[in-house]
């Protein structure tokens, strides 16, 4: 009740990012005040990577008095100098290393799905914060499809709200899934998502403005939204969240160390105690490999560099790879269809203004047997600049003369996507491949193939996206096939043989090794993954605050 | 570019963008001349090549080669390699070489570069369509060797402030934002539409 009345005020109670952020300008405060440990101080935890995962975990534990190492791959931003109102000037956002791609339908990476620097991938995605579904946790017992999570939405549920407090979301109150609303008010939005809304509308299918992780309103020192639609290009005006500027000030100011441009090699497990004892890392500019030393360790390198890092990181009692004598590493990896389709109308639509992210649906969301598929897509407004509009075209069959044609009709073009729910398959994996990267580590490999269930489900909503563009007075659809976001390769379950981890992301083969990150998920349900990710990793850390994971016994005891 | 925006010059506007955003957009206009990542031997296939697929046929071009040249000499590349495709790098020097062959084995002319604009378009064709065989087009997939350079080729293109002139895009909009965003509906979610929507000009009280 008090929340409706203080709405756009109430902020989280155990996080002080917003305050500590400089109004006017955007590096992270405290950088040259941070805490620094040496490689030979056992830290109480060492992070390998910076990104949603491990930014949380930090954040919360660190209030509580841990001392904490975070060893981040990429640089240590300073947007004002280092990020552009510019897509090709945008490619340091990305991991651009070398990795394969294989199997029936390979997955593009890079600026598409994986992120690199100190913030993650949140730094440059669109901003969606959509919350998973309850059945997304129980797929196999409800539909007979993809697995069973062995924690609940509910179990979620606190993590959730505490987290879009933290962003903050903003949004209208959400019918689907389990319903809630939102601690900001939805944005203003362009003529290219109201145009595809009335589409929606004409076809019975409800949308609604947002979640978006944008400010809307007055959030301590974070500047409202300025409409200038560069999202994908990372945020200069500190209005869009990531951890860069959601935990990692909070996490700065209660000595958390952010160690940067240090690439971890592998983990390194004492044979005796069969215990983690820290990480080997590369780091630019030092020559030779350095040790961190650790009491826990903890892996948010995402979906395709934990599996990776725990299978370089083999040994004599792990010698297919850290935590992998079951095969379960880098297994069922994720990735959801996210067709998008653009209409061509007779008005200008000039979708680039306004943040990409504005409307969506999530009623195709659940299964619906009349449809002929298990699972369901969620439906989102995007809106490509001209680069990534060149490529929509390009994937219409068009180049030269006829490309250029409609590439000079861009303003006159809206576009909307989907996001299938793609189920959890063993084979669709990462690897380690035969090259070596740059520091001389076995770069990865993601093989991925749709199964027929994928097939339909995108058949589906490609057909419906077309409909809503039709009703909306489109005269030309132009379609581009594609895939978004990662999730799974390190999954929680109930015993070694199913999974990697335990319901407290713990590793069933070393106790004090943690993965918090997307790997762990079982299923991905339709929804982007960022918020989930963070409430993940938020839930881990209260666990570890309140004592309720132990990971101070000897391998192989315990579960 | 004479085109549907013939008015719009988004370097106009440049004094209102961040000072790194205004250097990356303006280095675009003052490129090198010289490659350094294609040799000399490969530069007119190449020249001929990018014209063709952004239809550049006059100046002033786009300097999409040298765009080209340097994301490739500074190994800019995107992060992930198909596995039955070689280095996004030498799969450039094979689809040059390929051009060159095909135009040789099909086209009976000595080079890709030598052909009429109308045979180079109707090579090109056949390599979007995947249909080019034999000799290196056997050591890659050809749709996906397409894609590697087709990609790269719009990527330059459509990053150039004149190509923004000829779509009307607005160019970098930071710090100064956008106000209009577009024609929007009046009401609220919690407001409802009017029942009827009688007109006064023809209610009959008035006596019209």
């Amino acid at each position: 009740m008090l929340r409706g009345l203080l709405k756009g005020s109430v902020g989280p109670t155990a996080n002080d990012s917003r305050f500590l952020l400089d109004v006017q300008r955007r590096d992270l405060p405290g950088e040259d005040t941070m805490q620094r440990y040496s490689d030979q101080d056992e830290v109480d935890l060492c992070i390998v990577g910076a990104g949603a995962g491990g930014s949380v975990l930090a954040q919360r534990l660190a209030r509580t008095g841990w001392r904490i190492v975070i060893l981040e791959a990429g640089p240590f931003w300073h947007p004002d100098e280092d990020w552009v109102s510019d897509e090709e000037g945008s490619h340091r956002l990305y991991w651009n290393q070398k990795r394969i791609i294989g199997g029936a339908d390979p997955i593009e990476l890079g600026k598409n799905n994986s992120g690199r620097g100190v913030g993650g991938s949140m730094v440059h995605y669109a901003g969606y914060c959509p919350r998973f579904h309850p059945s997304d946790f129980q797929t196999l017992s409800r539909d007979g499809v993809g697995a069973d999570w062995p924690i609940s939405y509910w179990d979620l549920k606190a993590h959730y709200q505490e987290v879009e407090r933290e962003l903050p979301v903003a949004g209208q109150i959400w019918p689907w899934g389990d319903p809630h609303g939102y601690p900001f008010s939805p944005h203003p939005i362009g003529a290219a998502a109201a145009k595809l809304w009335e589409g929606a509308e004409r076809l019975g299918i409800e949308m609604r403005v947002g979640p978006v992780g944008i400010v809307n309103g007055a959030f301590g020192n974070r500047p409202h939204c300025i409409y200038r639609g560069y999202c994908l290009q990372g945020c200069k005006v500190n209005a869009k969240a990531s951890p860069y500027v959601t935990h990692l000030p909070d996490a700065l100011a209660h000595g958390v160390e952010i160690r940067a441009n240090s690439m971890a090699a592998r983990i390194e497990v004492d044979p005796a105690s069969g215990r983690a004892t820290g990480v080997t890392y590369l780091r630019e500019g030092s020559p030779g490999e350095r040790h961190q030393r650790a009491a826990l360790v903890a892996v948010a390198g995402y979906s395709i560099e934990t599996p990776r890092l725990l299978l370089n990181s083999s040994s004599a009692a792990f010698p297919h790879g850290l935590c992998n004598n079951e095969d379960q590493v880098g297994r069922y990896v994720m990735v959801q269809g996210a067709t998008q389709s653009a209409g061509r109308y007779p008005t200008e639509m000039r979708m680039y203004k306004a943040p990409p992210p504005e409307v969506s649906s999530e009623q195709y969301y659940e299964t619906d047997a009349s449809r002929g598929f298990a699972r369901g897509f969620s439906i989102q407004t995007v809106s490509p600049l001209p680069g990534g509009w060149a490529e929509h075209v390009l994937a219409g069959g068009h180049w030269g003369r006829a490309l250029r044609e409609y590439m000079r009709d861009y303003n006159h073009w809206a576009t909307i996507g989907v996001l299938n729910e793609l189920l959890p398959q063993a084979e669709n994996r990462v690897t380690l491949a035969d090259e070596p990267d740059e520091y001389g580590l076995p770069i990865a490999r993601f093989d991925f193939s749709l199964c027929e269930n994928d097939k339909k489900n995108m058949a589906y909503s490609t057909k419906l996206l077309k409909e809503i563009l039709v009703e909306s007075g489109a005269q030309d659809v132009l379609t581009i096939q594609r895939f978004a976001h990662l999730i799974g390769g390190c999954r929680m379950g109930t015993s070694a043989n199913n999974s990697v981890v335990s319901a407290d992301q713990q590793a069933w083969a070393v106790p004090n090794l943690l993965i918090s990150d997307g790997s762990v998920c079982p299923t991905q349900g339709s929804a982007n993954p960022a918020l989930t990710i963070m409430a993940l990793a938020s839930r881990l850390a209260s666990r570890l605050i309140n004592r309720e994971v132990d990971y101070s016994r000897a391998a192989g005891a315990g579960h | 570019m004479i085109g549907r925006y013939p008015d719009q010059d988004v370097m106009a506007d440049a004094a209102n963008w961040d000072e790194p955003t205004r250097r990356v957009v303006q280095a675009r206009l003052d490129l090198p001349k010289t490659l350094r990542f294609f040799t000399k031997e490969e530069e007119p296939t190449l020249r001929a090549f990018c014209d063709v697929v952004v239809f550049q046929d006059a100046e002033p071009r786009v300097p999409v080669v040298a765009m080209v040249d340097q994301k490739l000499h500074e190994s800019r590349l995107d992060g992930f390699q198909y596995a039955d495709m070689p280095d996004d790098r030498d799969t450039w020097r094979l689809v040059l070489r390929g051009c060159d062959e095909v135009a040789q084995s099909q086209y009976g002319i000595s080079d890709f570069a030598a052909g009429s604009w109308d045979t180079q378009e109707a090579l090109v064709g056949q390599l979007a369509q995947g249909l080019l065989g034999g000799g290196v087009w056997e050591r890659v997939n050809v749709k996906r060797a397409w894609a590697v350079c087709a990609r790269m080729i719009l990527a330059a293109f459509y990053s150039h402030p004149w190509a923004w002139n000829e779509i009307g895009f607005g160019g970098p909009a930071y710090p100064r934002g956008y106000m209009r965003l577009g024609p929007l509906g009046v009401r609220e979610p919690h407001e409802t539409a009017a029942a009827t929507a009688p007109d006064p000009v023809h209610d009959p009280r008035s006596g019209a």
